[in-house]
């Protein structure tokens, strides 16, 4: 059977394991499947290239080391089209037909709970590696017992975000706030709860004008207009990808971003850095993913290696299907062996190292098998590379502790 | 719904001219599009699925060419050039074979089309999203006109937009070509038996709607993000537009554009979270009272 | 009447046929297929009774499947009631809609009834995607279907599902079958082929057309009854109107004259999709180019093509 863009080193260093190791029994020396889904074509094909990009990397680096627990990794990769049922038909088939042991879902939000059902009806291996959406894990009843999540998550998000802006708005006497965020389940979401502790943090916070663009949305010039006739002081987006630089550009042509203050959670992220002609300096963003968050050796170097291999920087996706690789790689170690079940068991607490952790380590809570410990941080933007300055990492304490307090108040735990 | 927010807008002459000039720049580009599509059906009786496409190649080819000679008219002109050549082997190769055909036929082969262009873009220029940035001329401060906010920019579209529809129409009612084009329309049999080459005709008329579709996405380059796939939305709004116009007419379409373009800026602040629904329970209340579109033709 | 038995006895025999497969090969990837081709040939086959049979192009079928898929997902999710139950209202729930937007688009003719129907679709796909507190907006409805268990046999096992999805798929294509062969189907032929003289033969046009909108969103929802199984929920983009074109192409590719046109204009969009997908990434460069040779090539769909060369005459047709 043919797997497409199956990369040739990867079947060239899996057979060299083979070869290499030729007293080993063919039951152990089995390759080790693992089906990676996302998406390829379409408006978001990019997310999932930079994800599969990273993979390539991992899967490289893990089966030169001898792979999962002796056994080179072999990856099958399918489209989605960002279409749920598509992804659910895909997971199962991956399943079913491809013979995968595993799986690294790499579906936003929809898709992502569709694969979650699949994962439920076959008992299957998986890790998320994009979907955000808090609840994916947080809610114990979309919980399922053999899935793991190594992408970043809303709540972190919010809670680091407000405190960040509360100090801000401090600092600088910002108090009439707007938002401009996209029309869905992400977009508003990630808002409200941003707003919920910017206000925890800074209670004098007055929201005065919110604006809910499309996803895909060509034009945001009413939008703006919108924004620019509130007057605010402030204004929170938590637009990314297209839709944030083309409401970076037509906001610069109205002259926005010298009429408010404005907190952008989603523009530290090579793809809209790095796609917007005219940056305008001073914006309070989130990092998504830059080498210089956290500001270690570990991450600048496997940024540059990224960037060496596939000619431009990785992306948020790309250090959320490297973790998730990494966890493979670690429960392997811990397990003694490549079998999901046992792989599923080492998961559950898992601490590992990882150039993306805030100390160099991420670890996979076992209360409810999603990864926490990862660098998130805030800083302002510069009109040249580096792009971003001043990046500073969050405390997970902080984090831990308000979010323990959400999850109460929502009735998740 | 914050109906209080749309009326405070309406009352203040700030908001007014803002949000006015924000939806009339939404509704020209959308104009332009929904021209050529509407002249292709008007003549034609083709439903052009892939028009949102020729919009897209256009802001492509525009952004290249920007890229290459640093000029954004040049990069303008190359994405309506572009496109234009696009629609005569468009029309050739693949439409002109299913002329008479039934409407689900015409419909497939702009799908495959679709599915095509929008690989052959990301073959071509890579999956990433693009943005042209702002042509140094324009990185100018916005006008305050009445309070309001207008960006140079903008004004500069829409009088382009206008001179181009302007232009089509005075082409449409005064040239010798236009009236054969309004006389195909009218009967296509008529024009043929008069010895006219109507195969020549059809080329043109895929042409001049190709260059519409093409200009408005070099246009529009400067300020809105090139993906794969990006002519998709705008090819919903443009058939809506058609469709409430009143498929074939050119003036329909404008006034329809605009509506639509207004119904966004206003409705953004009056219902936010409801904008696109406004949009389609505006098409079907035209469509009950007039069932084919304000300005369409009864169809016999 | 003879050949209704005929059509009967054909359909017991592919059931049979059917659920002998899962004994000689253990793929599941083909129970799945025939899931999603029941889902999808009962959805575009309901097309069809428009399309090719009354001569109304609908661009916005997919409501009715989209509306299928949401309507039974949420009455099991919300309600307790059985599954059985739940198929049903479905489609009450969907006749009702069917009666109020069909009496509006009706009205419409050709082109302006296509686009007013994607309208109503749109429409029904933004109020989803705005009402988020029913039905999880674009996350789609979540956490699964509960209780898929009729008279002990449990759907959400995939042999089950399998099995109860190739039979509700062939007695829905022979209930179609049936109508289109009534005097009713004759009606519907005759305002296809020249609606004045329909008329002035002394058919009620709209009421006959109403009807067969009415009931081809029956059809279509339990269509998205199968495919909310399949999935277990529903999602936007099953109301989107992809899915609308989807069935379209489907019925234009099989076939619009003849009844099993669209059904294997299904298996051949879904073995394109699945076999596609596998092997490259450029999926709609691949496909497209395949479409269009199909297209082209054969000017009408593979059904129909077929009769034509073997001297016949298509049953179905749009003039």
């Amino acid at each position: 059977m043919r797997q497409y863009n199956l990369p040739r080193r990867t079947v060239l260093t899996g057979a060299a394991a083979v070869l290499a190791t030729p007293h080993i029994a063919g039951a152990q020396a089995k390759a080790v499947r693992i089906g990676m889904q996302a998406t390829f074509s379409g408006p978001l094909a990019q997310s999932g290239i930079t994800h599969r990009n990273a993979i390539e990397m991992e899967v490289d680096r893990i089966n030169a080391a001898g792979g999962l627990a002796g056994r080179p990794i072999e990856m099958v990769y399918r489209d989605s089209k960002s279409q749920p049922q598509e992804a659910a038909r895909v997971a199962r088939e991956l399943v079913n037909s491809d013979g995968c042991d595993m799986l690294l879902d790499a579906e936003s939000s929809a898709g992502s709970f569709a694969v979650q059902e699949v994962v439920r009806d076959l008992g299957v291996l998986c890790i998320h590696s994009s979907s955000e959406t808090s609840s994916l894990t947080a809610d114990p009843k979309y919980r399922v017992a053999s899935a793991f999540r190594s992408s970043r998550q809303g709540i972190h998000d919010a809670i680091v975000g407000g405190a960040y802006a509360a100090k801000v708005a401090d600092a600088r006497k910002l108090t009439k706030w707007a938002t401009c965020s996209p029309d869905y389940a992400y977009g508003r979401d990630t808002t409200a709860q941003y707003l919920e502790y910017l206000k925890h943090f800074k209670p004098d916070i007055e929201v005065i004008s919110q604006a809910w663009p499309k996803l895909g949305q060509p034009d945001f010039t009413e939008v703006i207009t919108k924004l620019i006739q509130a007057k605010p002081q402030a204004m929170y987006t938590a637009l990314y990808g297209g839709d944030l630089t083309a409401f970076i550009n037509q906001g610069n042509i109205y002259a926005l971003f010298s009429a408010m203050q404005v907190f952008s959670v989603n523009l530290a992220d090579y793809t809209a850095l790095t796609a917007i002609k005219n940056l305008p300096a001073g914006i309070d963003t989130g990092n998504r993913y830059v080498v210089t968050c956290p500001d270690t050796a570990a991450n600048r170097e496997w940024g540059e290696a990224y960037r060496k291999r596939f000619k431009e920087y990785p992306t948020n996706w790309s250090w959320e299907s490297s973790t998730g690789m990494r966890f493979f790689e670690g429960a392997a170690k811990k397990a003694g062996s490549a079998d999901p079940k046992k792989l599923a068991e080492a998961l559950r607490g898992l601490k590992i190292d990882c150039p993306f952790g805030v100390d160099g380590t991420v670890t996979m809570r076992a209360e409810d098998q999603t990864v926490v410990g990862y660098a998130i941080g805030w800083g302002t933007t510069l009109t040249k590379p580096p792009y971003v300055a001043d990046v500073k990492a969050a405390d997970w304490g902080t984090i831990f502790e308000l979010e323990t307090e959400w999850k109460k108040r929502n009735g998740f735990i | 719904m914050d109906l209080d927010a749309l009326l405070g807008c309406v009352t203040s002459s700030s908001c007014l001219v803002t949000q006015t000039t924000s939806g009339l720049i939404v509704g020209m580009l959308l104009f332009m599009v929904a021209a050529g599509l509407t002249l292709i059906f008007g003549v034609l009786k083709i439903v052009n699925f892939a028009h949102g496409t020729f919009y897209m190649l256009g802001a492509y080819i525009a952004y290249s060419a920007f890229m290459f000679t640093g000029s954004y008219f040049l990069g303008v002109l190359a994405g309506g050039l572009g496109m234009a050549i696009f629609g005569v082997i468009f029309e050739r190769v693949l439409i002109s074979r299913v002329y008479g055909a039934n409407v689900l036929m015409q419909l497939l082969i702009c799908y495959a089309v679709v599915l095509i262009c929008d690989d052959l873009v990301k073959i071509v220029w890579g999956p990433d999203f693009y943005a042209m940035g702002m042509p140094p001329a324009f990185q100018v401060p916005p006008l305050f006109i009445a309070g309001g906010v207008v960006p140079p920019f903008y004004i500069m579209l829409i009088l382009v937009a206008l001179a181009i529809g302007g232009g089509l129409s005075l082409l449409l009612g005064l040239t010798k070509i236009g009236k054969i084009i309004r006389a195909a329309a009218h009967n296509p049999n008529m024009v043929s038996a008069l010895g006219i080459n109507t195969t020549l005709l059809y080329s043109l008329v895929f042409a001049v709607g190709g260059m519409l579709a093409g200009l408005a996405g070099g246009l529009a380059a400067p300020v809105r993000s090139l993906t794969p796939g990006m002519g998709f939305s705008i090819l919903i709004e443009s058939f809506i537009v058609t469709v409430i116009g009143g498929m074939g007419s050119i003036g329909g379409a404008l006034i329809a554009a605009v509506v639509l373009g207004l119904i966004r800026s206003f409705g953004t602040i009056g219902f936010p979270l409801f904008t696109e629904g406004l949009m389609y329970i505006a098409m079907i209340i035209i469509l009950v009272f007039k069932p084919s579109g304000l300005f369409g033709k009864e169809i016999v | 009447m003879a050949r209704i038995f005929r059509d009967i006895a054909i359909g017991i025999l592919a059931i049979a046929v059917l659920a002998a497969v899962p004994h000689l090969t253990p793929s599941k990837a083909f129970q799945d297929f025939v899931i999603r081709c029941s889902s999808m040939a009962l959805f575009a086959t309901s097309l069809n009774l428009l399309v090719g049979y009354t001569g109304l192009s609908s661009f916005g079928h997919g409501l009715f499947f989209g509306l299928g898929t949401y309507s039974f997902a949420l009455l099991m999710q919300r309600t307790g009631i059985s599954l059985p139950m739940a198929f049903i209202a479905t489609l009450l729930i969907n006749a009702v809609t069917a009666v109020a937007v069909g009496a509006i688009c009706i009205r419409l003719r050709l082109i302006y009834f296509a686009f007013v129907t994607l309208a109503m679709q749109m429409l029904m796909h933004s109020v989803i995607i705005s009402w988020v507190g029913l039905t999880g907006g674009d996350q789609g409805l979540q956490g699964g279907i509960p209780r898929r268990v009729v008279a002990g046999i449990d759907l959400g096992d995939q042999y089950n599902l399998y099995i109860f999805a190739a039979v509700v798929l062939v007695i829905g294509l022979l209930i179609m079958r049936h109508i289109v062969n009534t005097s009713f189907g004759t009606s519907l032929r005759m305002i296809r082929d020249n609606e004045a003289r329909a008329s002035f033969l002394g058919i009620v046009v709209w009421r006959v057309k109403l009807t067969v909108f009415v009931l081809s969103a029956v059809f279509a929802s339990v269509g998205g009854v199968v495919m909310s199984l399949f999935v277990s929920g529903a999602y936007p983009e099953l109301i989107n109107w992809p899915i609308s074109g989807d069935a379209i192409f489907a019925i234009v590719m099989g076939g619009v004259g003849s009844f099993l046109g669209p059904t294997v204009g299904t298996m051949i969009l879904l073995l394109l999709n699945d076999v596609v997908t596998r092997q490259t990434e450029y999926y709609g460069l691949a496909l497209g180019i395949i479409i269009l040779a199909f297209a082209l090539g054969l000017r009408r769909g593979l059904l129909d093509f077929i009769t034509e060369r073997l001297g016949g005459r298509p049953a179905g047709g749009i003039s």
